[in-house]
């Protein structure tokens, strides 16, 4: 028998019951798109993710943080490192930048990061922040595109109560209400949690200049919820030698110079400091991705193996129903292998049909929410709300696509056999 | 006209069924043969084993002993597909006549064509012509449900008839049809005996048609009890 002819056979017996059919599909339609609705979503968050760490942490800059645990979190995800870290014994101190400058050739600068959470407070504003304590002249030469001043100016030498703040701080909504302007004074405010009761220290600043918007995270680099107040300031304000993490600028951006430096400043600190570079955030990340990824497309997958016990189910039922048309036509000459085909070719018409409507509306379904979690500035934490645009690769609709049709074909695989199996005279005899 | 080359033979054929353990002997030892060209009526009491015979000599089933040979070859001997490849040489009509209802005549005439891989346009055009023959022109795109008993039976006439079969094969054809229309099917087969030289192999309960047959077999309990040419 002809391929076409099996095909519009097993065509004409899906039409014969087309609710029941359309039912059996839908089990597909809805797994398939649940699968696609997830792994869209969660790779384009993971675009949206990566492509603002790529803008905020430079491939030639590594960060160092005492401890081994490489990335905790802090005031502001991952925009801000909490100031109280791991009880490794081991502390980062601010003059270790020196050492740090010292270990290569390749390193061109180096600069030390002192961090709190506080509060900025104006006339009509009080907003928390987090506070960077940083050598502006060092931070500029590494940040120099973002640590840039769109308003003001930051001093190359500045006083102790100058402050430089990121856009969000002065303009939280960006829609042009601004509260304070370069000049004037705010109070800088940060709770004391080393004493006992805790306390609150402020002091007054003078804002001598408000960055450009840079957007999204940073890990170490200029947020825009940042404020920035000189080394020495943050040095006696925070009443500490140590520091979180130091930023080191390296000459290139080869990963065998990024690795030969994270080898040596690990070894100098006898391997008390954890080391980031971009790279091993970005690796980090899709593994998280990855994991994420297989989870929620395994749970999505496992609404697609309950599909493929319905149409088992239906399979069955219908192979019941239609044994005497088996005996007919076998009786006509019909070999086994094209019964079988019959049976497996409808499954295969429904899980493609399903795959292809489960695709269409899982992409649908993960740009409606994508939008809803966009407007609703659900996904976006301190660092300001960034959109989702979810990514259907080609990957996920030709794997859905098989993984669609390679459901239905493997739970119809046991009724289209017995289908097959069945004898013509015994077919025949059915009632 | 009968010729001298068998169609059929069968040699001690035995058919055994189990019932639960319990062995039905539906025949039991059946000498037979058939020349291409005959047109043999089998005739004898319900459970005597007519279905059964006709149902191997169709290779829906295969003989617990004995050879069946089917245009000179062992039934017993041949493998699944071997015997679907056999059975595309043979027209059945069963007693039910066993059309696929979602289909309509041209499409159940097509079907038996389709599968011995016929092409589409081929098939189309032969079916037409297979029904107009049966008198059913103006019937082809009726579904079964829509047709009489005794169309029904023309179709399954048709289909069996669609891909040139050795012989033809009919059980009880006209078991559900009145008198005239079993005659009407009755001359229909005369004319494919002596007109195309089809083999026809009929089994019925009714004498008088069996004697319209060139020869009749008579059936008992599992064994032939009379094999005799009819005068004509
Ligand atoms: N599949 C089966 N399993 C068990 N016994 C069977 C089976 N098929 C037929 N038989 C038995 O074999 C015997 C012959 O049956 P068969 O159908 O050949 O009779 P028949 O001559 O065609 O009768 P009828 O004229 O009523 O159609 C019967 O006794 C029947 O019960
Ligand atoms: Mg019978």
């Amino acid at each position: 028998m002809r391929t076409l002819d099996i095909f519009g056979y097993s065509f004409s017996a899906i039409k014969l019951r087309k609710f029941r059919a359309a039912l059996t599909t839908l089990g597909v339609i809805i797994g398939i798109a649940a699968i696609v609705a997830l792994l869209s979503i969660t790779q384009g968050l993971q675009a949206t993710i990566t492509s603002q760490l790529n803008q905020g942490l430079s491939a030639d800059t590594l960060i160092v943080t005492a401890g081994g645990s490489a990335i905790s979190g802090g005031g502001g995800g991952f925009g801000g490192f909490g100031g109280q870290t791991e009880n490794s014994g081991f502390s980062l101190y601010t003059n270790y930048t020196q050492e740090i400058d010292a270990l290569s050739p390749d390193i061109a600068n180096s600069v030390a990061i002192i961090s709190r959470s506080g509060y900025i407070v104006s006339e009509n504003l009080n907003r928390s922040v987090t506070i960077y304590g940083v050598d502006y002249a060092t931070y500029q030469s590494i940040y120099t595109n973002t640590f840039k001043a769109e308003n003001g100016s930051i001093p190359t030498s500045p006083s102790m109560t100058e402050v430089v703040v990121g856009t969000r701080v002065n303009q939280p909504s960006q829609n042009g209400t601004v509260f304070f302007n370069t000049g004037d004074l705010v109070n800088v405010t940060w709770t004391n949690a080393t004493v006992l009761p805790l306390r609150n220290e402020t002091y007054i600043a003078q804002v001598s200049g408000v960055l450009g918007k840079i957007g999204g995270f940073g890990i170490g680099g200029p947020s825009d919820t940042g404020v920035y107040i000189p080394l020495e300031q943050a040095q006696s304000f925070f009443n500490t030698t140590q520091c979180d993490m130091i930023i080191v600028k390296l000459t290139n951006s080869d990963s065998a110079t990024v690795d030969a430096v994270t080898k040596a400043i690990t070894e100098h600190f006898s391997d008390q400091v954890s080391v980031i570079s971009s790279t091993a955030v970005l690796s980090l990340l899709s593994t998280v991705f990855g994991t994420i990824q297989l989870f929620l497309g395994g749970i999505a997958a496992i609404s697609l193996l309950v599909a493929g016990v319905g149409i088992m189910n239906i399979m069955i039922v219908s192979l019941i129903e239609r044994t005497r048309e088996i005996g007919i036509l076998k009786a006509l000459g019909m070999k086994s292998r094209t019964v079988l085909t019959i049976f497996l070719g409808e499954s295969v018409i429904i899980g493609f049909i399903g795959a292809i409507i489960g695709i269409l509306l899982g992409w649908a379904l993960a740009n409606v929410t994508a939008t809803v979690l966009g407007e609703g500035g659900v996904i976006g934490g301190g660092s300001g709300a960034f959109s989702i645009t979810p990514i259907l690769t080609p990957e996920v609709i030709l794997g859905s696509l098989a993984f669609g049709i390679g459901v239905s074909v493997i739970f119809a695989l046991y009724p289209a056999w017995r289908a097959s199996k069945l004898k013509p005279v015994d077919a025949l005899r059915y009632e | 006209m009968p010729t001298n080359t068998p169609v059929v033979e069968a040699i001690n054929v035995k058919k055994t069924y189990m019932l639960g353990k319990v062995p039905v002997e539906a025949l039991r030892g059946v000498n037979f043969h058939v020349a291409a060209g005959d047109f043999v009526s089998i005739l004898g009491p319900s459970g005597s084993g007519k279905s059964t015979m006709l149902n191997l000599i169709g290779a829906l089933d295969k003989p617990t002993s004995g050879q069946l040979l089917i245009d000179g070859v062992d039934i017993g001997t041949l493998s699944d597909n071997q015997l679907s490849e056999l059975r595309l040489k043979i027209g059945f009509v069963f007693q039910f006549f066993n059309l696929i209802p979602r289909l309509t005549a041209r499409d159940n005439v097509e079907l038996a064509m389709s599968i011995a891989g016929v092409s589409k346009s081929q098939r189309r055009k032969h079916a037409v012509e297979l029904l107009e023959n049966v008198g059913l022109k103006d019937r082809i795109n009726h579904k079964p449900a829509e047709l009489s008993g005794g169309q029904q039976q023309r179709v399954a006439i048709a289909r069996a008839l669609a891909n040139n079969p050795k012989f033809l094969l009919l059980d009880e054809p006209t078991g559900n049809v009145d008198s005239k229309t079993a005659a009407e099917v009755l001359s229909l087969l005369k004319k494919l005996n002596t007109e195309d030289g089809v083999s026809i192999i009929m089994v019925t309960h009714d004498e008088k048609l069996a004697k319209q047959a060139r020869r009749t077999v008579k059936m008992f309990d599992g064994e032939i009890c009379a094999d005799e040419a009819n005068g004509q």
